[in-house]
């Protein structure tokens, strides 16, 4: 049950958080009815928030705070909706690297203000990464790869890389990087000072308060209520279309739907399948679909506790076994694609028919010969753990007894263990575990972020010793800076991945979202901030 | 006894079978509910046409048809079998946690009643202290500590379950030590464990087993209930709690979470009739008219 | 009087600091690391990182000295802050609480208003229809999983009929009072928003019912059963005996003596709904208590999980201490015993 928050990692687009069961709303669904004087004028977002923390952008790392913090907020470089691979220009208008090969020159917007009418100036771009590098809260592990930051001159800023081959330009894309005011933070306890960890006292009065140049201004959070913002009317890119965004914390699905039946709400976030089918012959509403970036993977560990996983070819039999068009027609409503590996589809180099041709593909023979090559004809026992939670209204509770289920068909026992966040993340994290359902969901869209991760942390959680030309494969196609032959070295990554069979990827789910046809505008993302409210305006 | 009807016209002098009908009826029907679930749950292998883990992922979320009775839940299972299969699981447990957690209590309170002194007063002191826990917190503590699984939810469960019959016992060890006949007993010359075994205990059961009956249910309920905030099986155990759970979000498809919430009311309700019939029966007001 | 009291009051204190330890040592058997669930991906893989944050949390001490500190604090008033949402545990629960108390009060009055009629009538005039009728609500009220109840109460009064709102204590559109007592009725009458506050009374119903079920079930049978037991006093016959009404000796006599024991239950019931309401809040997307114990309790949120636990153990042993003195006050011999 539900609600194990899980920060930072696998957490819930679609908490299963409860009540269901609405007997046939659809007969029972009222036609809209007439708004409230308070409704007018106002953007209502149905969404789970449950898990947000803060919307201090420094601590903004869940997966639903993004999203007001990028309409608070404005960062250097964006990316526009639909396309994860090109950056664009926002507060900067350009950037590039100095010859020294180590130090990136952003040139600043001219006349940009913020919120409160003051400009955005090369001091505040300073102040918002320093303050990152001193309170050092988990998105500054994204860019602990930054030296320093310094001004030039009033619209001109340099970031200064510790380890140039590493990107950094797509990672500051991210919400949590938005540019900050420094002299309104700093005015409510903030500070980028060297032990800004313990001094600084701005989160409080940033949970409530926006110091930023986005579209709109935080005006309120009420915890499991509601987060309000108000329209900027300086935004550089022409006064937002609402008055106010409302964002009302909606745990169920359920709730969700019927409210956005009656108008209640204009965008619904967390629909699962079922009720999104019951949903498109709703006349007043569209559904839009937008694939993800995040993936639901069964990480395998060659645990010491089981010799049968540690062979690569047991590992690489459960991923021949598992029905995966079943879980994806089926369990994901047909909402969700499968990439070949850690590298989601829609990345520089890694589409679905690449899964076809070098990944994992249901292929029960070959699982029986592979469990043979093995020594393990009759299969092997592995315990197989996961969270109480859903990605996209599917459960890993239903996935996993799927998975129980495709695999008894080549005699591999899977022992579910439900556990809670706490302990699976401490026997995860620790190497203890044997397999793991769970989720990731990157920052940023950079290849890099996921490649590096799956030899470094996520190898230690599967006790896996990675080899040295792994790593390099790693390195190399992280350093080049030309995505197309970045794409070849993804290429091979992948097969590499696939090879070893540390992390069986199931579902990467196309988020639907459900609009109120009486909103225009509305740009959704799969960048890891679901929507930019920026164009959105009613009609 | 005419005392007790006071207020009202004298009834009618009814036909005796109407009279047990009304008196005793719900509790036969709660014996005969319990009596058909027993049954169910015993012979499910061999009156069901599916397995309760089958899955079919491509007949999921059927609704109730011929072929499956109470339609399907999400990994295409027949929930009829389930609901059947799920009555091994809730009887057997609530009989695990009752009668366990009965017997320990109900030995530790005669005996510290029949003892009296400090060992009595450190055992009140110890059921207060369980009584004043946050049930959800210790049972969710402990299946952290434990990890979940039916036997763990029994362990929890049983740590707060003894104390209550701890008092009753008690008590009416209490009431029973200061009657004439184990005054008589004890002046004939037999020891304290032959008058708590022979004596006290068997005068005291009648509460005990009204206690234990209604418990039944209690337990299943309880049961279901952590089951149903995660804490009880392991999947894909069927269990009805756990079933609630999976069809909660099911807008359309309610049969998931319907019946096997049906399941856990009749059964409930058959042991609150039967405890509630044989309270009646020993109730001497009751039994005089 | 006054050492009673005093003595119940001292037993309660070590009651409550018992209940505290008790669940502090089962809480620090858990095998899991608070530290990595509150981490975000990238840190809780960093060693210093998590080292860090278990000095920061004191999770780094021994036992004996983090439950010391625990009591320390508590003395101060201080409940600490919570590991899970970085806040003061206190200011946390200042936030959830009103919503259970709210949820639970209406419950509880609701299930008194029904409860004690029924049992009455079904006593007065027993194996009559009423009493069947009562007794079956009774058997159906404590029979029916909670959870379970709240779904179908969902489903048939709010997706099928449309006469109830659905999950939640305000539309999801409507604008929260200014909070005051955190109680939105009472906010909402305070600020003189009818139109919330018929919001909030109407979102308060389908949960309140559910919630009542079972203690509605409990307030009949005991009232019932005590009201049979008054009647059967000698007091009520000598009292019919000299040709009082029926309905004197009823609500005279006979109701006055059976409340004794529907005060004990009642108390306890209250104290039920107060910390057990999460099946119902949980169904409900009520941001209450209940909620709020099962997340601490599930993230394994050390701070959070001792202070509710010191706060039911505190409602528990205030409960059942203020139903010993209304005993005592009802029954003096007890104050001397």
């Amino acid at each position: 049950m539900a609600d194990q928050d899980e920060p930072g990692f696998g957490r819930r687009p679609l908490m299963a958080g409860a009540a269901g069961m609405l007997t046939s709303l659809l007969a029972g669904a009222r036609p809209a009815d007439a708004q409230s004087s308070a409704r007018r004028g106002a953007l209502v977002i149905g969404l789970d928030i449950s898990d947000a923390l803060s919307l201090d952008p420094v601590r903004v790392y869940q997966y639903s705070n993004p999203l007001p913090t990028r309409a608070a907020y404005d960062g250097l470089v964006t990316y526009d909706a639909g396309d994860n691979i090109t950056i664009k220009p926002a507060l900067a208008t350009e950037w590039s690297y100095l010859p020294d090969g180590k130090t990136i020159r952003f040139k600043l917007r001219p006349g940009v203000k913020f919120a409160s009418g003051a400009t955005v100036t090369a001091e505040d771009v300073r102040f918002s990464f320093a303050r990152h590098l001193n309170i050092k809260d988990q998105p500054f592990q994204y860019i602990s790869h930054v030296e320093s930051v310094a001004v030039v001159d009033a619209t001109t800023v340099d970031l200064v890389l510790k380890d140039p081959t590493l990107p950094v330009i797509s990672i500051i894309a991210t919400p949590a990087f938005g540019i900050q005011e420094k002299a309104l933070v700093v005015a409510n306890g903030g500070t980028d000072a060297a032990d800004a960890k313990d001094k600084d006292k701005a989160t409080e009065w940033l949970n409530n308060n926006s110091a930023g140049a986005g579209p709109y201004r935080l005006t309120g959070w009420q915890r499991n209520q509601q987060i309000q913002m108000v329209r900027n009317q300086n935004y550089w890119r022409g006064a937002p279309g609402y008055e106010r965004v409302l964002i009302r914390h909606m745990s169920e699905s359920a709730a969700q739907l019927l409210a956005i039946q009656r108008g209640d709400i204009d965008v619904a976030f967390n629909l699962i399948p079922e009720q999104i089918a019951t949903l498109k012959n709703d006349p007043n509403i569209s559904i839009m679909g937008t694939p993800s970036l995040d993936f639901i993977y069964m990480a395998v560990a060659e645990a010491p506790s089981n010799p049968a996983l540690q062979n690569k070819l047991a590992r690489q039999a459960i991923g021949c076994a598992i029905d995966f068009d079943g879980i994806i027609k089926n369990l994901a409503g047909g909402a969700a694609v499968r990439p070949t590996s850690f590298l989601p589809v829609g990345t520089n180099g890694s589409t679905e028919a690449l899964t076809k041709e070098i990944g994992f593909n249901e292929d029960l023979p070959k699982a029986r010969r592979l469990l043979a090559e093995a020594g393990l004809p009759n299969g092997f026992k592995f315990q197989l753990a996961y969270g109480n939670a859903a990605i996209a209204g599917v459960t890993y509770q239903n996935l996993a007894q799927k998975i129980q289920a495709d695999l008894a068909r080549v005699g591999i026992v899977a022992e579910l263990a439900p556990m809670d966040q706490v302990n699976l993340r401490t026997m995860f994290l620790g190497g203890k575990a044997e397999a793991v359902l769970t989720f990731w969901n990157p920052p940023a869209p950079e290849n890099w972020l996921w490649t590096s991760a799956t030899v470094n942390r996520v190898a230690k959680r599967v006790v896996w010793d990675v080899p040295a030309d792994m790593h390099k494969l790693v390195a190399d196609a992280g350093a080049e800076r030309d995505l197309a032959k970045a794409a070849v070295l993804y290429r091979e990554y992948q097969k590499r991945m696939v090879d070893f069979a540390h992390h069986i990827v199931l579902v990467q789910p196309v988020y639907q979202v459900a609009v109120r046809k009486s909103v225009s505008g509305l740009n959704l993302t799969a960048a890891g901030w679901m929507a930019d409210l920026a164009a959105a305006k009613p009609g | 006894m005419s005392g007790v009807a006071v207020p009202v016209a004298v009834p009618r002098p009814r036909p005796a079978a109407v009279r047990w009908l009304r008196r005793y009826g719900l509790a036969a029907l709660g014996g005969a509910i319990i009596l058909a679930w027993v049954l169910a749950a015993a012979l499910a292998p061999w009156i069901l046409s599916y397995g309760p883990n089958t899955v079919d992922v491509a007949n999921r979320l059927k609704p109730p048809s011929a072929m499956h009775w109470l339609g399907t839940d999400a990994l295409g299972r027949d929930v009829l079998a389930r609901v059947v299969y799920g009555a091994r699981i809730s009887l057997s447990v609530g009989m695990a946690v009752v009668l366990v957690g009965g017997l320990f209590g109900t030995l530790l309170g005669a005996v510290a009643a029949y003892a009296r002194g400090w060992a009595e007063e450190a055992l009140m002191r110890v059921t207060d202290l369980v009584f004043c826990f946050p049930p959800i917190i210790l049972a969710m503590a402990i299946a952290a500590a434990l990890g979940i699984g039916t036997v763990n939810t029994v362990i929890a469960m049983l740590v707060v379950w003894w104390p209550k019959f701890a008092r009753l016992a008690r008590s009416l060890v209490l009431t029973q030590r200061s009657l004439e006949y184990v005054e008589a007993a004890q002046s004939v010359g037999f020891g304290p464990a032959h008058i708590l075994v022979r004596q006290i205990i068997p005068n005291a059961v009648g509460p005990l087993i009204v206690l234990v009956t209604l418990d039944l249910g209690q337990a299943i309920l309880v049961f279901a209930g952590l089951s149903f905030l995660g804490l009880g099986v392991v999947p894909p155990t069927a269990e009805w709690g756990a079933m609630v759970s999976e069809g909660r979000e099911l807008v359309q498809q309610w049969w998931v979470a319907t019946f096997p919430g049906l399941a856990i009311l009749s059964v409930v309700m058959g042991f609150n009739f039967v405890g509630d019939g044989i309270r009646d029966w020993l109730d001497p007001h009751a039994r005089t008219r | 009087m006054i050492r009673y009291v005093v003595s119940r009051l001292v037993t309660a204190v070590v009651m409550v600091l018992l209940a505290t330890l008790v669940i502090f040592l089962i809480a620090n058997t858990v095998p899991g690391d608070p530290a990595l669930a509150a981490l975000g991906d990238m840190q809780a893989s960093d060693p210093v990182q998590v080292r860090e944050f278990r000095a920061r949390w004191g999770l780094d001490l021994p036992l004996w000295e983090q439950y010391w500190l625990f009591l320390k604090r508590l003395a101060q008033g201080d409940l600490g802050i919570s590991i899970s949402s970085r806040r003061p545990v206190l200011a946390d629960i200042i936030d959830y609480a009103p919503a259970t108390l709210e949820l639970a009060t209406i419950a509880f009055l609701l299930s008194l208003a029904v409860g004690l009629p029924l049992g009455v009538v079904a006593a007065v005039k027993r194996d009559s229809w009423v009493d069947h009728v009562a007794r079956f609500v009774a058997l159906i009220g404590v029979s029916a999983p909670t959870f379970w109840l709240a779904f179908i109460m969902l489903a048939i009064f709010y997706g099928q009929l449309d006469w109830a709102p659905g999950p939640g204590r305000l539309d999801p559109i409507a604008f929260p009072p200014d909070r005051i007592t955190g109680l939105l009725l009472i906010d909402t009458a305070l600020a003189g928003d009818w139109e919330t506050f018929r919001d909030a009374a109407a979102h308060l119903v389908l949960p309140s019912i559910v919630l009542a079920a079972s203690t509605l079930g409990l307030i009949t049978r005991t009232t019932r059963a005590a009201m049979l037991e008054a009647l059967s006093q000698d007091y009520v016959r000598v009292a019919r005996a000299k040709g009082l009404l029926a309905r004197v000796v009823v609500t005279g006599h006979a109701v006055p003596n059976a409340m004794l024991p529907v005060v004990t239950l009642g108390g306890l019931a209250y104290a039920n709904l107060l910390t057990g309401a999460v099946m119902t809040e949980t169904v409900f997307g009520w941001p209450g208590l209940g909620r709020y114990t099962f997340r601490s309790a599930v993230t394994v949120d050390f701070p959070a999980i001792m202070a509710i636990t010191a706060i039911v153990a505190a409602i528990f042993v205030l409960v059942n201490l203020l139903v010993d003195l209304s005993y005592a006050l009802l029954d003096p011999r007890v104050a001397r015993a």
